[in-house]
This record gives structure tokens, sequence and C-alpha cells, in this order.
């Protein structure tokens, strides 16, 4: 359940050591990699289709190496979130990324845990996404509802609301709760 | 003046060439598959697929964790567009479309170990088919 705890919802309880690298998080396949990258809008690096300022915060951001590989981060620190938010602020630049490189079912991608700017920017703890989110949505950042966005996101309100928790409708939802008790 | 036309004639051709360098590297293709939260189904940590992960889904994709079509060889496709909307973080189209089991048509690339999606038309949506919370019940 603890494995569950960590890695699924990129819990860091730790908290920011004075080494700063990266926390392993009992992952299959994982290994805590560091390495220096150009923020990139995947799809512009792709296709040529390209948005002002790495489309904003709205594109898919990857990690693009001086061999020209590309790396894609699939997570950040905070729960249930990606890294995009983490990266915006450094699009075009180059970073150090600081993290899990994660290879399972045939691919690997990164978790990022930590990122400045190259050479010897200061360390961020990839966790911006709460205070990005909290004002997105007029929320104080002290609020109890940033650390679960989640359940007070409007966008998921919006669809759980229609389609319910298990997606077949309230009345399936209302079903299952039944044969839970 | 010949000659100049013959750069500028070369000029327009080389420029041409490398605006459409990007976009030979897709191919074209169609996907059948659930429409799921990435990390969850790549990282393994709990049950990833159909109604036992649905809500857990939703968040991910609000969240702006990359969303992917799973097809049934368990090819996973990262989604980085649907139809006009070149958005791919919370993008409203696909975070309503979660768990959905979808036939796409779009672009393929692999790129790194990767593979990404652009999808141009969603051909066919059968909805929430794959349900798996009565054997698994909602994760988390």
């Amino acid at each position: 359940m603890r494995r569950i705890l960590y890695a699924c919802l990129g819990v860091f309880l730790l908290g920011v050591g004075p080494a700063l690298a990266a926390d392993e998080w009992g992952l299959a396949g994982e290994k805590t990699a560091r390495f220096e990258a150009k923020v990139v809008d995947v799809l512009c690096e792709l296709t040529g289709d390209c948005l002002a300022k790495c489309g904003g915060g709205k594109r898919q951001l990857g990690l693009l190496n001086s061999a020209g590989k590309l790396t894609l981060p699939l997570k950040n620190q905070t729960l249930f979130s990606g890294a995009a938010l983490e990266l915006i602020d450094f699009c075009g630049k180059q970073v150090i990324a600081d993290g899990l490189m994660i290879t399972n079912r045939g691919y690997t991608f990164f978790a990022l845990q930590f990122v400045r700017e190259a050479p010897d920017g200061k360390w961020r703890k990839a966790n911006r996404f709460l205070g990005k989110w909290a004002k997105a949505n007029g929320i104080p950042a002290n609020s109890d509802k940033v650390d679960q966005w989640y359940e007070h996101d409007p966008n998921v309100k919006r669809v759980l609301a229609k389609d319910g928790k298990l997606g077949l409708g309230l009345a399936a939802d209302r079903a299952y709760d039944k044969t839970q008790k | 003046m010949k000659i100049l036309v013959k750069v500028v004639a070369l000029s327009v051709a080389a420029f041409a060439i490398a605006g459409s360098a990007h976009a030979a590297g897709g191919k074209r293709m169609t996907v059948t598959g659930e429409v799921i939260d990435t990390w969850c189904y790549l990282t393994e940590i709990m049950y990833p697929e159909g109604t036992a992960h649905h809500r857990c889904a939703v968040w991910c994709a609000a969240g702006g964790i990359p969303v992917g079509i799973k097809d049934d060889d368990g090819k996973v496709y990262m989604v980085l567009k649907m139809e006009s909307d070149t958005t791919n973080v919370v993008n409203p189209a696909i975070l309503t479309i979660q768990t959905h089991k979808v036939t796409v048509n779009g672009d393929h690339y692999r790129r790194d170990g990767i593979d990404y999606l652009l999808v141009s038309k969603v051909v066919e949506d059968a909805g929430i088919v794959n349900q798996t919370h009565q054997k698994h019940g909602i994760q988390p």
C-alpha cells in the first residue's frame, strides 16, 4: 500500500535533502537519473507545429539532450499531476533534470523530481503544479483544497458529475456503492 | 536573370523540403484501443484499466499527465493532438473520453522508444466497455 502511495501518487514525503538527489519510489525498472537537456514542446519537436512559449503549459514538454535524444517526463512530485507546468518556465532553455528514469512495459520514460536551469541555477522541487493550480482556480495557496486539488478541480468535477467515478453514469455508481456496504 | 530565377527556385524548393521534414516522419494509421492514464499503466503501480481506474484516469488527465491509447497488443500511443486541437495538456476533448474504447485515425511518430499519435479523427467512440470494477474495485 505504501508503495502505491509513494509511486502512483508521486508523493515525496522526505523533503528536499541537502544533496538534492532523486529519491527511489520503488517502481519496477526505475533508476535515478540526472542529465542536462533542453526543454522542448514535444509536438513541435516531432512535427514543426509549434506554439509560442512552448504552448504556455498546454502542451507536453520533453527533454532533448545534446545527442538529440528526446525524453518524455510523465510525472512530477505532486498527486496525479504531470511535468508540463514544472518545465514551462524553462521553455527553450537548458536545464538539469533530476528524477527517475523508468523502463517498464517496453517503454522508457521519466519522473521529474527536481529541475534547475543549467549550468548552475537554483534547484526547484517539481511541485509547482499545486501553486499554479491554486492561482488558476482562485484558491488561496495555503487552502486545504490545494493538496487535494483533484477533489476540487472544476474539470474533474464536471466529468465525474456527469459520468460518475466508474464512467458508467451515476446510477451505476449507486449500484456499485450498494455492493460495497 | 536566369541565374536569379534558378537561385530563387532552388531556395523555395529547399525551404519547402525543410518545412516538410518534420511532417514526413509521421505514418498514417488507424488505432483501436482504450484511452488510458499512461503513468499508472506504464508503471503498473495499480490496476490501471477500465472502470476500476476511471476516476484516477480523469484525475491524471486533469493534472496534465500524458493521455494514451492502448491497443490490444499493449502498445501505448501518447496522444499529442486531438482533431483540430493541438493542445495536449488537460485537453477537454481528451479528458471526456478517458477509459473509452475508441478507433482513431492519425499520424504515428516513434521517437527514442516512445510512440506518439496525432489524432486527426475519432472514427468511433464505443464509450466505456471495459468493466473491471467488480473484480478490481476502484483504484486507488
